[in-house]
């Protein structure tokens, strides 16, 4: 079980890497924290003829924090450092309670928050938690700058709306409203494994009712998927453990999991349904609360 | 690290003494065969089927032998061509073994079947190269299931065997019919339990190094059994014509001298084994099979034909669980490739490899009925069990000597008046079958989950069910029904007496209620059994007459011209720690310390033949025990040397610490350099000064080592996800040598278990598609999930001299059986009946009724 | 900025247990291949190569990674602790004193990565509790001593660094 041979290419600068993306994005993977790649590439499963490694390009490696509270991760951020971070832990709750759930620590010291997003594991954390909170992706290439929504983003198994010639500098998450709580929940067989079915989900508590919610699953398909049906259902209405009841019965209707070796559909859109209510009532909790 | 700390002078055995491999396990310095790097070596890659099962029409290796750094490419045809085939090592009446040779030449059997071996400068571009060689196939209907195996229809994996069955067999002891029509009632219930992989974290690997001069072999190899290696691949790899074999042995008479009286030997020990054997299975075999014959020829002469045997040798092994006790195809394909090539080879199993042909285990169903009368009193039994035996047969044994061992097992520690047992092992197009860990336990879990089927029929509680079945001390001795003598040491009452006092089941009937208050759902699970560890002569003989030449351990003990004592012994240890426990036991028997005393092991070259090698829980009672009776020997012989020295009677000789005096006076000693010195003037240097081996095949009494296991789970009724809040075993293993080691044993073997019915699975599609080739889809639990293990101990003594029992494989026997009663028990009130082994969280579900 | 073709090598430096080591490799080869193989320290171990058992974490600037899920060349100037580098001569490391305690392996192939999970644990929580340890511990395998013996060497290990820290304040 050996890596193939590649051409390997290591920038030293934005500009360089996204000239290089250019003239060979289409036979070329970037390599991040190669916590998904290598693997990929050791078993030999349609591995790139290239690679490029951008772990010496500079500037893409801060976090850094809005005067509004929007939270902004580099493409070199490892999941360890996002884990740690305080000012993740204050303006981004949600994504620091995420992180400890990624792998085990040896993982997470590698990988990073934005290869885990490019790569679009539809079992993986941090796509339900960027399309639970509406965050923008930015792509670069040499043809400019784009700015996409996390609603547009992840578009099948290991799909993305990223062009071959385009990085993912960033990722940015929106500012988060004091009124608002989130949770992380997640079922998996085995301490750190991917999620058997998972759920990132916000809510937004106006005036005692519920202004805003979304509810993002993982391990639940081909990507990760928001429940339109059942956030609507919970928009406008007092949140209580009898609303949250009704959610998890949309949900599990909505969801149509397919079957694998750790679980059957019947099962994974019970535990969708599950998910929902704990999630929902660890959200309401947790409004107001830091994490 | 010494363990001077530890002499007591009451000896070593009994105490927890620190583990002498630590000092090289712990720093990085062990040497396991990946570690091993001849100079120039080439690196070996399979090229493996992607089809179940499939003809071969054409392979296309040019490509591949061109790529950069190949030295060489070998076809299927290629290997067949050079090799003799895979032989049946125990031929059974009415069992077909399949003769296959090391790589697939024609046909497929399964995802997964070596079709061509490449060698190359690196792993690396072996790889590259590998993935250059192109096979054509052609489909066939694939085999994927024991259901499927047994369809009519189903296209035969074996031409010469007749469809897919290859061993039907019934055994029957007692009036079967009778007992079942006087019996008050009779419940039935079918278990089915799914794949499972030993999985041991070294994969398996071969490095073999060719002389250039003599073409002599020297095999590293991460084996269970070094001795079996090294004939198999003298038998095998370096096929030779019956004639010239013949020539050659004619012509030399040394070698015609030395196999006459081998021979003799053999069957001068053996002789009552032998009488014992009759050709019924060799009948079979050969109706089936007529070819079996001129191969079994063929490869005799060539094994007499020849001088030159391969060393076989190993250092640190990582684990494996009965897997490594196989003999990989892969090995005599190796040895093939460095014989014709003049160079050495090395393969490191990948573990993709490892999860698909590196061994699977226990697909079985069982439908096992009960003859019971309403007070609980157990009648009969009745089991009609299948295995599924994969594509390729284990060798040097696999499924079909498994069930033998279950058809004597299967009654447990309980009285019945009559058993039967229909055998089948079938074909499928799956990975294939080795030994794991107590290779015959699902009798246990059949028979442990049967009595709490019974239990909740009668409404008795499941262990006052067994309680008043089981065979107690007052019945001893006594024989089980399948034929092996009872005594004492079959002490499961005693265990399962003690269990119920550290457990508390009133205690536990109230958290269970309250429990459900809250909706969280308790149960508590039993299990008891006993296993031969050894057991009786007549144990063996009961599984199938004439194995019992099998089992016996031959140890060498030493004192060296300058007083070191150096031990040799066949076993092949591989993580139990056999080095820190014999030097346990010879340092009683001489008085000296544990770092005195060094052991040998793992190469064929120095160490004493054993077939099995390590396995079969064997390394305490038959290798502890030629270890002891060894040593014993040779410290009769330091007793006389001394006592003449000394001016003293050989009984009046004490060894403290290595000071060999006469009692009472230790400051007039000598050393064992001094003894040994002028024992061995006069001898030729390399002579040893003292030296005595003994063959030791158990002292002909008792030999079973028993337990019951306990298991608390706590079911999540949303998630289907259960845990163990509380999980224990009290075993009888005789005396301990060391509690630290048994308990390890105790418990990795109950974390193996707790695997089985909760994370591992070796499952296939509907075409024999292997669905779990990486880790992360076979789950093998880890820290987080497996709880603290209790283990008390229970020291019964034999009647006779029976010294230590085997306890390596017993954890593993016991789990599954306590987890799924404990399941089932906690499911009880939703009507839930737990048949199948593997209960991952979607299948609790189910069972309870939630989806 | 550099480009390596199929074939050709790149140069590394890689400081092992205080040692600095100049190699010339492949850029495809895994870290772990590097130091087993070009470095000579077979005692990380390869048990999966997908990076899910954990036999091969070594410290990489004192932090564990999975060395088969680098490339030696993205380990270019950092620094490694491998198992070979955790005892100080024949001083054993308390962590290793206390795995020998504690019983705590069977046949050793899980041991090095145990062992260097269970330095960064320490070093990053000195006084973990038993559910502690385990979940930190859940990303390593042992097939052979279902773990016990393990989490309470994890625990003597504690015991034998506060002992340590106790005496030279
Ligand atoms: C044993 C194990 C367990 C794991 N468990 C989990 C888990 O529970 N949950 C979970 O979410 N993940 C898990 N992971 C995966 C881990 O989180 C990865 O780190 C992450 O998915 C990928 O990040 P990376 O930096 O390692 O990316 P890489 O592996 O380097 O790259 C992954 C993919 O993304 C692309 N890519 C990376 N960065 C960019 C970029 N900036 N622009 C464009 N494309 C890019 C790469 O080309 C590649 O195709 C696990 C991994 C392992 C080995
Ligand atoms: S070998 Fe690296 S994690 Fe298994
Ligand atoms: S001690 Fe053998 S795998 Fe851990």
């Amino acid at each position: 079980m050996k890596n193939p041979a590649f051409i390997y290419h290591r920038p030293v600068g934005l500009d360089e890497t996204l000239s290089l993306l250019a003239d060979v994005g289409h036979d070329a993977k970037i390599l991040a924290g190669g916590q998904s790649l290598l693997p990929t590439m050791a078993l030999r499963l349609g591995p790139p003829e290239q690679l490029i490694d951008i772990s010496r390009v500079p500037g893409l490696d801060g976090i850094s924090v809005s005067a509004t509270g929007e939270v902004t991760v580099g493409a070199l951020v490892r999941h360890a450092t996002v884990e740690h971070s305080a000012d993740v832990g204050r303006y981004a709750p949600l994504v620091a309670e995420t992180m400890p759930y990624i792998g085990h620590r040896a993982i997470r010291n590698r990988g990073t928050l934005v290869g885990s997003i490019a790569h679009a594991d539809p079992a993986a954390e941090l796509p339900a938690v960027c399309l639970a909170l509406n965050a923008t992706l930015r792509a670069v290439s040499t043809d400019g700058t784009r700015d996409i929504p996390a609603a547009e983003f992840f578009e099948g198994y290991l799909q993305t709306a990223l062009k071959p010639n385009e990085l993912l500098q960033q990722v940015t998450f929106p500012a988060w409203p004091s009124t608002s709580g989130g949770a992380l929940v997640e079922v998996s067989r085995r301490h750190g494994d991917y999620a058997l079915v998972g759920l990132a989900c916000a809510l937004d508590v106006r005036d005692g009712v519920v202004a805003s919610a979304s509810l993002a699953f993982f391990s639940v398909g081909s990507t990760a998927q928001r429940v339109s049906e059942a956030e609507a259902h919970l928009v406008g209405s007092e949140p209580s453990a009898e609303l949250f009841a009704r959610a998890a019965e949309v949900v599990s209707e909505a969801l149509n999991p397919a079957p694998d070796v750790h679980g059957t559909t019947a099962y994974r859109k019970h535990l969708a349904g599950v998910l929902t209510e704990r999630g929902l009532s660890q959200a309401t909790a947790a409004i107001g609360v830091p994490a | 690290m010494s363990n001077t700390t530890q002499q007591s002078g009451l000896g070593f055995v009994g105490q927890s003494v620190k583990r002498v491999e630590d000092q090289r396990l712990l720093t990085g310095k062990g040497c396991y065969v990946a570690d091993i790097e001849p100079e120039g070596v080439l690196h070996a890659v399979f090229v493996r089927s992607p089809l179940a099962h499939a003809r071969v029409t054409s392979i296309d290796v040019d490509a591949a032998r061109r790529a950069p750094g190949v030295a060489a490419v070998f076809t299927g045809a290629d290997i067949v061509e050079a090799t003799n085939p895979f032989p049946p090592f125990l031929m059974l009446p009415n069992l077909y073994t399949p003769l296959h040779w090391a790589l697939s030449d024609k046909k497929v059997r399964m995802v997964g079947d070596p079709v061509a071996l490449v060698l190359a400068t690196s792993r690396y571009l072996a790889e590259d190269a590998a993935e250059l060689v192109e096979v054509d196939y052609e489909p066939l209907d694939a085999v994927a299931s024991i259901s499927d195996a047994l369809a009519a229809d189903s296209e035969p994996l074996w031409e010469k065997a007749d469809g897919n069955v290859v061993y039907d067999q019934t055994d029957t002891y007692g009036d079967v019919d009778a007992v079942f029509a006087a019996a008050d009632r009779v419940i039935t219930e079918r278990f089915s339990c799914q794949r499972q992989a030993n999985q041991p974290m070294e994969t398996r690997g071969s490095v073999i190094e060719v002389d250039p001069d003599t073409g002599h072999l020297t095999v590293h190899n991460a084996t269970q059994s070094s001795h079996m290696l090294r004939w198999i691949i003298a038998a095998l790899a370096d096929k030779q014509s019956t004639p010239s074999s013949l020539k050659s042995f004619v012509a030399n008479k040394e070698r015609r001298n030395a196999f006459v009286s081998a021979a003799k030997d053999f069957v001068s020990t053996n002789a009552d084994s032998l009488q014992e054997q009759d050709n019924a299975g060799m009948i079979s075999q050969v109706k089936a099979d007529k070819s079996t014959l001129v191969h079994l020829q063929r490869i005799a002469l060539g094994l007499l034909g020849r001088d030159n045997y391969p060393t076989v040798k190993a250092q640190d092994i990582g684990g494996g669980f009965g897997a490594k006790g196989s003999i990989a195809r892969e090995d005599v394909a190796l040895a093939a490739a460095a014989i014709k090539l003049g160079r050495s080879v090395k393969w490191i199993e990948d573990r993709v490899e490892n999860l698909t042909d590196g061994g699977h285990a226990r697909e079985e169903t069982l439908e096992v009925a009960v003859a019971v009368d309403n007070d609980g009193t157990l009648r009969g039994m009745k089991v009609d069990l299948i295995v599924d035996q994969g594509a390729y047969p284990g060798f040097p044994v696999g499924a079909p000597f498994a069930t033998r061992i279950m058809k004597v097992m299967f009654p447990g520690s309980y009285k019945f008046d009559a058993y039967g047992l229909r055998t089948r092992v079938v074909s499928t197009n799956k990975g294939k079958y080795v030994a794991y860990r107590g290779p015959w336990a699902n009798e246990t879990w059949a028979r442990e989950r049967m009595l709490d089927v019974v239990a909740r029929a009668l409404r008795m509680s499941p262990t006052d069910l067994r309680l008043k079945n089981m065979i107690g001390e007052a019945d001893m001795p006594t024989k089980m029904i399948t034929g092996p003598t009872l005594d004492e040491t079959m002490s499961t009452k005693k265990t399962l007496e003690r269990a119920i006092e550290l457990v508390d089941l009133d205690a536990f009937a109230t958290a269970k209620e309250e429990a459900a208050k809250a909706g969280r759902r308790l149960g508590i699970g039993f299990a008891c059994y006993h296993e031969a560890a050894p057991g009786p002569p007549d144990y063996l003989t009961s599984v199938n007459p004439g194995t019992d030449a099998l089992s016996a351990e031959t140890a060498r003990t030493t004192v060296q011209a300058d007083g070191s004592v150096v031990v040799y012994t066949g076993q092949m240890p591989h993580g139990q720690s056999h080095e820190t426990t014999y030097a346990q036991v010879v340092a009683d028997e001489l008085g000296v310390g544990i770092e005195d005393v060094e052991l040998v092991w793992g190469n064929t070259d120095r160490t004493p033949f054993s077939v099995l090698g390590t396995g079969g829980s064997r390394g305490g009672p038959m290798g502890g025990g030629s270890v002891k009776y060894s040593s014993r020997k040779v410290r009769d012989l330091i007793n006389h040397q001394a006592a003449e020295m000394l001016e003293a009677s050989p009984s009046d000789i004490e060894i403290i610490d290595g000071n060999i005096h006469v009692a009472g006076v230790p400051a007039r000693g000598l050393s064992f350099g001094e003894v040994a010195a002028a024992a061995a003037a006069g001898a030729a240097p390399t002579d040893a000064a003292f030296e005595a081996t003994v063959d030791y095949g158990g002292h002909g009494d008792g030999g079973w080592s028993t337990a019951t296991h306990v298991c608390f789970v706590d079911v999540d009724l949303s998630t289907g996800i259960v845990t163990i809040p509380r999980y224990l075993v009290v075993e009888d293993c005789g005396p301990v040598i060391n509690p630290a080691i048994v308990d390890g044993q105790v418990r990795g073997g109950v974390a193996q278990g707790i695997g089985a019915v909760l994370y591992e699975s070796s499952i296939y599609d509907s075409d024999a598609n292997l669905q779990a080739t990486t880790y992360m889809d076979y789950l093998i639990p880890t820290a987080a999930e497996i709880p603290d293990i209790e283990v008390h101990h229970i020291e019964t003594l034999s009647p006779g001299e029976n010294d230590f029992r085997g306890v390596g494989e017993g954890g593993m026997i016991g789990a599954p059986a306590a987890i799924t009663n404990a399941v089932e028990d906690a499911l009880s009130d939703l009507g839930a009946r737990v048949t199948d082994q593997y209960l991952p969280p979607s299948r609790i579900l189910e069972l309870a009724g939630i989806i | 900025m550099s480009t390596t073709n199929v074939g050709d090598s790149l140069g590394v430096v890689l400081t092992i247990n205080g040692k600095r080591h100049m190699l010339e490799v492949e850029p495809r080869r895994s870290l772990s291949d590097v130091i087993r193989e070009d470095v000579g320290l077979t005692g990380t171990h390869l048990g999966c190569e997908h990076g899910v058992c954990g036999a091969c974490t070594v410290l990489v600037d004192g932090q564990p990674a999975r060395s088969c899920l680098m490339l030696a060349v993205q380990a270019d100037e950092t620094e490694i602790t491998t198992i070979e580098g955790l005892a100080d001569g024949d001083e054993l490391h308390p962590i290793q004193q206390a795995m020998h305690e504690s019983h705590g392996f069977q046949c050793g192939f899980c041991t090095p990565g145990f062992l260097m999970s269970t330095v960064a644990l320490l070093s990053e929580n000195p006084q973990p509790n038993r559910s502690e340890i385990r979940a930190e511990l859940s990303g390593n395998l042992c097939r052979c001593t279902g773990y016990q013996s393990i989490v309470d060497g994890v625990e003597t290990a504690v015991s034998l660094l506060n002992e340590a820290q106790g005496n030279q304040p």
